[in-house]
């Protein structure tokens, strides 16, 4: 069943705005810290200015410090934003010269200052005010005590051209995440377009048209590509097997439909009742094996095509092993061999199956072996178990098998190269499909110093049931 | 139905103002005439009856010192010592007007949407048609000066102009000419030679020249000297023709108005286009904005004085000229000067 899972578009989407939005919290982050720190050294500027420009208009007039504040250096200090201005020039004690509010300055604030240029954040009056306080040596005819300057403004310069440079990366940024959304649809488009001629490819394609795929396909729909080849190759496969088959069995029954027909034919022409008897004996002999036919074919196709396997449950291999072997040992057809058991382990050996379909298999495997061999050959079944695994086998000393036929063994309608039997050649094909089933292994080979050996090499159980 | 309904609100309308029931107190302290004044309270009186206003004329220095110690605090403050005024909005006394009048004021009118300045009142020379007669009337400050060097002897005594150290005002005039050229200080020790008499206000200078005892003034509020001059004809009032200051009266709303909603009705009408006409056609108080039409428009003074008109700065600045040390240094070097 098909399941819509979104859309790799959307998909995409979401990962972008994910990262899109992860790096630009991050961005707005830094932009803000440093757009502040812009607008800050721009206005700390103008603070220096401002202090520079008091300390410049420093006198000493009779042993004491005097300033004429400048008018420019409050202008300079209220900015073109119209700041609220502060200004005080300190003597070497502390004491205010000059100055326009009693905005309060730390002694800690003093003491720095006198060592290098101060910056200092600070409230005062309801509004937060930024000050710059920088001693000044000033040198004159009865005493060369230093100054300090210190000057102040509010912070509405600062905060509004902070906001307009942060603002200015947002914008910025917005623009770049909708350019880049812009561009990443069409690379979409551009990137998924691969899939959609294959697409297409797949939808104008015959419904028996098998051949490989004739496509260009970027790097990442290789794999996908290759595996409907796969896919298709091997259902390329299955159909001809099919075909085969049919053509097979058809060519099969035929054969002995055809032998039935001529006898009864003949038998119909003659008038002798002892004719008639002998005809319908063997009209009776030829029903009889094909039905037999009918009824392997059938249990083929079946095995064929039931194959889920919910029926597998464990079961002692020993003890069906056992009661098939004497179930065929008392039959007519095995009165000329010589049909026995191996030594079987003396505990249960459990595999996971079905009973009738194992039984099936043993029974296609001894019949297989009966009338492949000449009559007085000894047929033996056995049982052993290397490791953890089950390994069936049945071996004979009739003539064998050639190599070169023994692969195509377990083809239906084949015969091991020999037309002297009345077997239909579906045998071991059955029996193929059952280990299928069990997940067996099916192994022949050559039995020393002659005959044919099969084994079945079975799974272990997994733990459970045992 | 809505006949009655309507008859009824403006019944209702109408007496709120008579009953006094509704009325909101506003108390502006001002260093502004009255009299001056007057028409522009009326007409605010009747755009707005439920409102009512209470205007107290003081001086420079009270405004100021009220500023900070009224208990309450005045609504709305308005004065012409412009850097005491812009020091005290430094200070955070001054509360943000955010209204369309306020935010359409002209830039160089303005402080921070907290101070405005909404007159526009040039400053000039005085002189009795006496002088005139004796020698020719000076147009510039250069005139002046060369007059009171070459008629020292006919002038003794009888030039009067702002005391710096009793008016806010004259010391923030002088204060600006001397930022504008050195010559300056020859000029006040040309007025000490000539014996000048410093007065505290306009109104004494004016007062002095129609009495006689004063035949030329320096540096007086224009506003207040072309109303003389027009019922005292024997004073003729001349705008200095190389620069004329400009002086701006300037009003805020204080930080702990008792009534907020008030004040900024006045002065959103002070700034408004009705209060300025006001001020344009009934005061001489100059109209600042450049739409409206009257006869005292800083528009038709810029048409009649040409572009020597010079604005006292609303900026900054200002705060130099109330820094203590800087006064006392120049209150020094004026004595210095006019006493050589």
């Amino acid at each position: 069943m098909i399941e819509v899972d979104g859309t790799l578009k959307a998909r995409l989407a979401v990962w972008l705005l994910v990262t899109v939005s992860g790096l630009g919290a991050l961005l707005m982050l830094e932009a803000n810290f440093a757009t502040r720190r812009a607008a800050e050294r721009a206005y700390d500027s103008q603070l220096e200015a401002a202090a520079l420009t008091i300390a410049e208009a420093v006198q000493w007039q009779e042993g004491r410090p005097v300033v004429e504040v400048p008018a420019a250096a409050l202008q300079i200090l209220a900015t073109r934003h119209q700041e609220r201005v502060f200004y005080a020039v300190l003597d070497s004690d502390g004491r205010r010269i000059s100055a326009n509010l009693d905005l309060p300055i730390p002694p800690a604030a003093r003491e720095l200052a006198a060592r290098e240029p101060v910056w200092r954040d600070t409230h005062h009056g309801g509004s937060g005010w930024r000050l710059h306080g920088r001693e000044h040596d000033s040198a004159g005819w009865e005493s060369q005590d230093p100054v300090q300057v210190w000057v102040g403004h509010t912070l509405s310069g600062r905060q509004a051209l902070a906001g307009e440079l942060f603002q200015r990366t947002v914008i910025r940024f917005l623009a770049m995440v909708l350019l880049a959304g812009l561009l990443m649809l069409l690379a979409m488009r551009v990137a998924l377009r691969p899939m959609r001629r294959l697409r297409h490819l797949l939808r104008r394609r015959e419904a028996d048209d098998m051949r490989p795929l004739d496509a260009r396909v970027p790097e990442e729909l290789r794999e996908m590509a290759e595996t409907l080849d796969t896919l298709f190759a091997r259902q390329r496969e299955s159909r001809d097997a099919l075909l085969r088959f049919t053509a097979d069995a058809s060519h099969q029954l035929k054969t002995p439909l055809a032998g039935l027909q001529s006898t009864s034919e003949l038998a119909l022409q003659s008038r002798e009742p002892d004719e008639w008897r002998r005809a319908l004996a063997a009209v009776h002999d030829g029903t009889r094996r094909t039905s037999r036919l009918a009824g392997q074919l059938l249990s083929l196709a079946r095995l064929r095509h039931v194959s889920d396997g919910s029926e597998l449950r464990p079961l002692d291999l020993v003890a069906l092993l056992r009661e098939t072997v004497l179930d065929w040992a008392e039959r007519e057809v095995a009165a000329d061999h010589d049909l026995g058991l191996a030594e079987l382990p003396s505990t249960p050996v459990l595999v996971r199956g079905e009973p009738w379909a194992l039984r099936e298999l043993l029974g296609n495997l001894i019949d297989n072996a009966l009338r492949y061999t000449p009559p007085g050959s000894e047929i033996t079944l056995g049982l052993e178990t290397p490791g953890d695994g089950a390994v069936l086998y049945i071996e004979d000393d009739g003539p064998g098998v050639a190599p070169e036929v023994r692969e195509r063994l377990l083809r239906p309608f084949e015969r091991g190269g020999r037309q002297d039997t009345h077997g239909s050649g579906l045998g071991l094909a059955i029996v193929d499909s059952i280990a299928r089933r069990h997940d067996a292994r099916l192994k022949v080979s050559d039995r020393q110093p002659r005959g044919l050996r099969i084994d079945l090499r079975f799974p272990p159980v997994a733990g459970e049931g045992a | 139905m809505r006949g009655v309904r309507q008859a009824l609100l403006l019944v209702v309308g109408l007496m709120a103002p008579l009953s006094g029931v509704a009325a909101t107190p506003l108390v502006v302290e001002a260093a502004l005439d009255r009299q001056v004044v007057e028409p522009l309270l009326e007409a605010f009186a009747q755009a707005h009856p439920e409102i009512d206003l209470i205007f107290r004329d003081r001086s420079t220095l009270e405004v100021d010192a009220l500023i900070e110690d009224a208990d309450p605090a005045p609504d709305v403050v308005i004065s012409s010592a412009m850097p005491w005024q812009m020091d005290r909005v430094n200070q955070g006394y001054a509360r943000r007007l955010d209204t369309p009048q306020a935010r359409d004021w002209p830039e160089w009118a303005k402080w921070r949407n907290e101070v405005f300045g909404f007159t526009f009142e040039p400053i000039v020379m005085a002189y009795r048609l006496d002088l005139s007669r004796h020698m020719l009337p000076p147009k510039t400050h250069a005139d002046l000066h060369a007059l009171l060097t070459a008629e020292r002897d006919t002038l003794r005594g009888r030039v009067t102009t702002y005391s710096p150290s009793r008016s806010g005002v004259g010391y923030t005039l002088f204060q600006q000419d001397a930022r504008y050229t050195p010559r300056f200080w020859d000029l006040v020790a040309a007025m000490g030679e000539a014996e000048a008499s410093l007065e505290a206000n306009t109104r004494a200078m004016l007062q002095g020249l129609s009495e006689g005892r004063y035949w030329l003034g320096y540096n007086l509020l224009g506003s207040y000297a072309m109303v003389w001059a027009q019922q005292h004809p024997e004073v003729v009032v001349q705008v200095p023709e190389d620069y004329a200051l400009v002086m701006m009266r300037m009003a805020f709303i204080h930080r702990d108005a008792p009534h907020p909603r008030a004040a900024e009705a006045f002065l959103d009408f002070l700034l408004g286009r009705e209060g300025q006409r006001v001020l344009a056609g009934q005061t001489p108080l100059f109209s600042v904005r450049p739409d409206v039409i009257g006869p005292y428009t800083a528009q038709r003074l810029r048409d009649q004085v040409g572009d020597r008109l010079y604005p006292i700065p609303l900026n900054a600045s200002l705060l130099a000229f109330v820094d203590p040390q800087r006064r006392d240094a120049f209150l020094r070097r004026w004595r210095r000067e006019f006493a050589r």
